[in-house]
């Protein structure tokens, strides 16, 4: 999945008004499927380090679109095996190192194919190794996540651990009490969280920290009132949304904050319809795709947020998705809702 | 531009193609060739762990053209550390590079192995402030500089003045508010009890909050004073009133200071009447986008001694 941005333009001019503020299906159907021929383009090998969530994304979107089989499984489950490691960790493409945010893109995208049986017939014991590298990512001090080996952690790779686990139903593999314990270190004065103790609060770490605590089942330690208001102060009048105050509207968080609002029950806290013409503005009508803002190049990263914001926002035609897992409701479902998970 | 296939330096690598399963660029310009030929190098020495002063020098020149492949950045820490490179160097030239590509991130974790390793902050705080003109927001370098502060326990070292510095650029940079918070509170819990502290940030956020009434990275470091020093929120009466009244529903200038004032109201007990008037034109007149969240603390207000 390339993430190579354009070529078309978010926005609608008003030369193509009158046009009905609708959600543009088949165009995003069409831009995502064509994302992959775009190799004669640079941009296409230098985001090689992003193309494993890049599939997650268009994958994902094309679910949410109600058009699930538009990729092929096969090349797809290839690309994914192919970016496993020996250690069970995945990377962003084949020779690229395991990481945290691949290894879930790649659990995600197993799950949202339904190939974790693929997954033990192709790597014997698969479905233990990622477990186990997931965990061996854990500080025990601390109950927080690295990345990787080189110990970078952020509360991003926390959620990506607890996503990705309980997906596989080996959450008992990590000590989720302290990761639990680590997030509540990271809120901050104004009610939000950061990636770390006392960094910013921002809006992208806070999906992560909320959507990590559903999956512990410990929503009951947020301070969902003023969590709330701070999560709904980020809608400025032209709808969007922004990430933290002060900072300029984006498409992507119409899915962080939404989502994290959805958690704690306040969804209705912002204006949904403003929220949604936001996102339909930020379409290209014509190559399809969606921008971060009027007016900028679109990209399957932003085209994927404003349709998980749309489809949390339940627009018509669209199938529901999980604000904790950030993947269709029905296989999230599926998946967890199965006897012998997390037993 | 360097073309590794014609370099004496390179001829016993033979360079390993990315099999991507998928057919070659039918039009690739000239700039493709040149970033395809050296990754096909770089996994070609990879796959034999080389650390070589050369392994560094393509290393730079992949990340000179893409900065954000993070297993580059790891392969060239660990070759700088299995030879003993300069860091210091390391250093000089991760400089520029950092402000040539503002948005990347993972150099910012390179960096902190390496000052880690090298044991001194020397120049960062420094090199950090000519990232902050280019961009005074970034998640990235403030992260950083926290763990900069931290790993070398630079609390009274100026973090407090450059801070109040950047804040005169841009009273709403939030950013700098969180710093603010991490460098005054954030090294000991009782520092908050501290009455001559607290007055201090109290009056440096209502200086703020004159400059720009409705900025709202003041309001929630005051909101975050009052709640960590257990204050009531009524000793702030006087001070919201300036920017708003009931008397005057038409000359609001700031929708915090309504929002406060509706608290205050309630703390008082015998005024909800009024904290319902205030919070009626939050939803209705300065902050209607959000009328379902102010009419939720409205409907608050008939909970006993519930405080939002």
């Amino acid at each position: 999945m390339s993430l190579v941005s354009g070529p078309g333009r978010g926005g609608m001019t008003d030369a193509r008004l009158p046009r009905e503020l609708r959600l543009f299906v088949d165009k995003h159907v069409s831009y995502i499927q064509s994302l992959d021929t775009r190799k004669d383009e640079l941009e296409y090998w230098l985001t090689e380090h992003l193309r494993m969530n890049g599939l997650y994304w268009g994958l994902t979107a094309l679910h949410l679109l109600g058009h699930p089989d538009a990729l092929p499984r096969n090349e797809m489950l290839d690309f994914v095996l192919s970016c496993m490691h020996e250690s069970g960790g995945f990377g962003a493409a084949p020779g690229h190192d395991a990481h945290m945010l691949y290894t879930v893109s790649s659990v995600q995208i197993l799950a949202t194919l339904d190939a974790f049986d693929d997954l033990e017939e192709r790597v014997k014991g698969g479905r233990q190794k990622i477990g186990h590298y997931i965990a061996s990512l854990q500080n025990p001090a601390t109950g927080t996540f690295a990345g990787d080996e080189w110990g970078e952690t952020d509360t991003r790779f926390l959620y990506c651990a607890l996503n990705a686990l309980s997906l596989l139903g080996l959450l008992g593999l990590i000590d989720v009490d302290k990761a639990v314990e680590y997030i509540q270190s990271c809120q901050n004065f104004d009610g939000g969280y950061g990636n770390r103790p006392e960094a910013e609060s921002h809006s992208g770490q806070i999906f992560t920290c909320l959507a990590a605590l559903s999956i512990a089942g410990r929503l009951d330690v947020v301070e969902s009132d003023r969590l709330g208001a701070w999560l709904s102060e980020r809608q400025l009048k032209n709808g969007g949304l922004n990430g933290r105050p002060e900072k300029k509207e984006d498409v992507c968080y119409s899915w962080w904050v939404a989502s994290s609002l959805a958690m704690i029950g306040k969804l209705h806290w912002i204006d949904g319809d403003r929220l949604a013409s936001f996102i339909l503005n930020c379409q290209d009508p014509d190559g399809g795709g969606i921008a971060d803002r009027p007016g900028d190049m679109v990209d399957v990263f932003h085209t994927f947020f404003g349709l998980a914001g749309l489809s949390l926002l339940k627009y018509p035609g669209m199938v529901e998705i999980d604000p904790v897992y950030c993947m269709p409701l029905a296989i999230t479902k599926r998946i967890l809702e199965k006897p012998d998970v997390n037993s | 531009m360097t073309q590794y296939s014609e370099d004496e330096a390179w001829t016993d690598v033979e360079p390993l193609p990315q099999d991507d399963g998928g057919a070659h660029p039918l039009a690739a310009i000239a700039y493709t060739d040149e970033y395809n030929e050296a990754m096909s190098y770089l996994r070609a020495i990879m796959a034999k762990n080389e650390m070589s002063e050369r392994a560094l020098d393509l290393t730079e020149h992949i990340i000179s053209m893409n900065p954000a492949h993070y297993t580059v950045w790891l392969y060239r820490a660990k070759a700088l550390f299995a030879i003993n490179a300069s860091l210091h160097e390391e250093i000089a030239w991760l400089n520029p590079t950092a402000l040539k590509h503002l948005k990347n991130y993972q150099i910012w974790h390179h960096r902190q192995t390496i000052v880690d390793k090298l044991d001194s902050a020397e120049g960062e705080i420094a090199f950090i402030s000519r990232m902050f003109e280019a961009d005074a927001k970034n998640y990235h370098v403030w992260s950083y500089r926290q763990w900069l502060v931290r790993r070398f326990d630079l609390w009274d070292k100026g973090e407090l003045e450059s801070t109040e510095e950047m804040l005169k650029t841009d009273i709403r940079n939030n950013s700098a508010w969180n710093h603010r918070w991490f460098v005054v509170f954030g090294r000991d819990d009782k520092v908050i009890e501290d009455q001559q502290i607290l007055n201090r940030e109290i009056d440096y956020v209502k200086a703020a909050i004159y400059m720009a009434p409705q900025n709202q990275s003041p309001w929630n470091y005051l909101r975050g004073l009052l709640r960590c020093a257990k204050l009531p929120a009524s000793t702030m009466k006087d001070f919201a009133l300036e920017f708003a009244s009931l008397d005057k529903p038409d000359e609001v200038y700031s929708s915090h200071a309504l929002d406060l004032l509706a608290d205050v109201y309630v703390e008082e007990g015998n005024a909800k009447e009024q904290a319902a008037e205030a919070l009626d034109l939050l939803a209705k007149k300065y902050d209607p986008i959000r009328a379902n969240y102010w009419n939720y603390r409205k409907s608050l207000l008939d909970q006993p001694n519930v405080v939002a």
